[in-house]
């Protein structure tokens, strides 16, 4: 109930938040922010099976491209291409899940960093479709809708596109949450915990890390086509938005907020893609920062801010007997 | 696509596989005997050509002179970072990833900072060229390829033949054995890491005095010698070898056959084929 309650202030904080400080310019931001956090929540999907990616904008890239390329040449509605892209997003991760996640930790992430840098060059090289160095420019973006009560919004504006992202994204957290706690998402840590006992007692774990990895590839996918509306431009140069930086960012967000707790990726990215925008004065200067960070955190706050706050909060008030019983069961469960 | 061109792309593909070979070696290196791998390894190959750049601009010193220097000066500093941050996640996978991550965020933007985005040039390494089996060859390119060589040949016979050399190859296949007979297993950690990161540094420099200085040159080796430890050079010299110049000569001559966007998805086809048919790479050991 208390974590209900938490999630409605959250968002309702979120989508105040602009309206707050009050001027177009925070609304690009928290655009910004809020795709920031279905990347990092994405990622996060990722580490249930003890995985860690270091090419996740290439499959944010794929979305992106995709998304505005129907748009643009098919004229499509918004509405049909962002779906779609996080669809081709899924199928491109599908298509390399299973070379990929049959070898070790180390080497998927290197794998990973190979197939973003190897988008990102395609997007880069292929002149006739992505345009190349140049990129794409002219991307449509969502139009209005009615919606009752409220009236009809223009969701072409950066107010309006501000809340449909926000809206998705939502949706988005609210599916990956409910996969993590079904499940397939006790599957994924038997797997990150113990892989052959997994495998022993009868998990197909092969099927299991596939649908993990394409799910997170999707929701990425997502991301992007959310991104490229935004924008309303795309490049895959390697200082842009799609290049191997920006996948590392991602784990920064991870770590900062605390990959453990469902909402630490979140608010990691929220926290540094904020500060990074109030640092705007300072540009140059902001990987140092970042990077720091990183490093900090990872020495003296292994569990990140997230992970932080509730030890503490788990230190002034003792579990419950009835969150006890669960996390028994849930143990009972992993364990069996 | 005259022979010309062809044969320029070969040459160039073929110095580039050196670099790369520099890359990997010390990539594997690491990995072999700290279990660590160091994705912050592009930027001390990137530094290494800034530090160049520094002793020819600033204090005039000689190019080969400088190089060496910056091999010292980068290979201490990867020295100080294993001893500072990466050596008490001995063995760990997440937690240096996250490390390098950071030091890679810091170290490009702490050369953008100092020397601005802009592209430096170092003195070139030899001018002129020569001729070859008829054909012409840039002086520079077979300077490189020199170099790298030397350097790949001296590595390889201190692994076979001196003593600390020996030890890192314990070490890399059995710690336990290694450690019962009297090795410092964080000596040799720290000997590795010195080693690759001077390695890193001399292909900077070979790379900025062919090509450019940017802050994010780093990059691209770092994946290509990554790909080579994946497709299975890990832990064997002539592998690696084998695995860089394929790599180079893929990256010089597919562009001009094929052109840029079939070039760009060729390293990722050659790897999951591979991976496909031999999940531990070509020549692995089934880690």
């Amino acid at each position: 109930m208390a974590t209900a309650a938490g999630v409605v202030v959250l968002v309702g904080a979120m989508a105040v938040a602009p309206n707050v400080l009050g001027s177009a310019y925070w609304f690009t931001i928290f655009t910004t922010v809020v795709i920031n956090v279905l990347l990092a929540s994405s990622l996060r999907t990722m580490f249930l099976i003890g995985r860690i990616s270091l090419g996740h904008v290439g499959f944010m890239l794929v979305g992106a491209y995709t998304s505005a390329l129907l748009s643009i040449h098919a004229g499509w509605p918004l509405w049909g291409t962002i779906p779609l892209a996080a669809l081709v997003s899924a199928l491109v991760g599908l298509l390399v899940a299973y070379p990929f996640l049959r070898v070790a930790g180390i080497y998927f992430a290197i794998l990973t960093l190979l197939a973003a840098e190897t988008v990102r060059l395609v997007a880069y090289n292929w002149k006739g479709v992505t345009g190349g160095q140049l990129g794409l420019t002219g991307i449509p973006g969502p139009g209005s809708v009615g919606v009752p009560l409220i009236g009809t919004v223009e969701l072409g504006r950066v107010t309006g596109y501000y809340y449909l992202a926000l809206v998705v994204v939502v949706l988005s957290l609210a599916v990956l949450y409910a996969l993590e706690r079904s499940d397939l998402g006790l599957k994924w840590r038997s797997i990150k915990d113990a892989e052959p006992l997994a495998q022993a007692v009868g998990v197909p774990v092969m099927a299991y890390k596939i649908a993990n990895f394409v799910i997170a590839c999707f929701f990425a996918g997502l991301a992007g086509a959310l991104y490229a509306h935004a924008q309303r431009g795309l490049d895959a140069e390697a200082t842009s938005r799609f290049g191997a930086l920006m996948s590392m960012y991602l784990i920064v967000y991870l770590v900062v907020g605390g990959e453990g707790p469902f909402l630490g990726p979140a608010v990691g990215a929220t926290l540094l893609t904020v500060v990074a925008q109030v640092a705007g004065f300072a540009q140059e200067y902001q990987p140092i920062v970042v990077g720091t960070l990183a490093i900090l955190v990872t020495v003296f706050m292994p569990n990140g801010i997230v992970g932080l706050a509730s030890e503490h909060w788990r230190r002034v008030r003792p579990p419950t007997p009835r969150t006890r019983t669960k996390e028994a069961e849930h143990a009972g469960a992993r364990s069996s | 696509m005259t022979p010309q061109l062809i044969w320029q792309s070969f040459v160039n593909g073929f110095a580039l596989g050196w670099l790369y070979i520099l890359m990997a070696l010390g990539l594997s290196l690491i990995f072999g005997i700290t279990r660590i791998m160091q994705f912050a390894h592009g930027e001390l190959y990137m530094l290494g050509g800034y530090v160049v750049y520094l002793l020819t601009a600033s204090l005039h010193l000689n190019l080969f002179l400088s190089i060496i220097l910056a091999m010292v000066v980068v290979g201490a500093f990867g020295l100080l970072l294993y001893i500072g941050l990466f050596r008490r996640y001995t063995g760990q996978m997440v937690n240096p990833i996250i490390i390098s991550v950071g030091l890679t965020l810091i170290l490009q933007s702490a050369v953008v900072v100092t020397f601005g985005i802009t592209q430096r040039s170092l003195p070139r390494l030899a001018e002129g060229g020569l001729s070859l089996f008829g054909s012409p060859v840039p002086k520079d390119r077979l300077v490189v390829v020199a170099v790298a060589l030397a350097l790949v040949v001296a590595l390889y016979a201190a692994l076979k033949k001196h003593r600390y050399g020996q030890a890192m190859v314990a070490s890399v296949q059995s710690p336990e054995g290694a450690q019962l007979q009297g090795i410092n297993l964080k000596l040799m950690g720290g000997l590795s890491m010195f080693t690759a990161s001077a390695l890193a540094a001399a292909g900077g420099a070979l790379a900025g005095s062919v090509f450019q200085l940017t802050p994010y040159m780093g990059v691209q080796p770092l994946v290509k010698g990554l790909v080579i430890i994946v497709l299975g050079g890990l832990g064997s010299v002539p592998g690696v070898v084998v695995g860089g110049i394929f790599l180079g000569l893929l990256d010089g001559l597919a562009p001009v056959v094929l052109g840029a966007g079939w070039a760009s998805i060729l390293p990722l086809l050659v790897v999951m084929a591979v991976l496909l048919v031999r999940p531990t790479g070509l020549w692995g050991y089934g880690r």
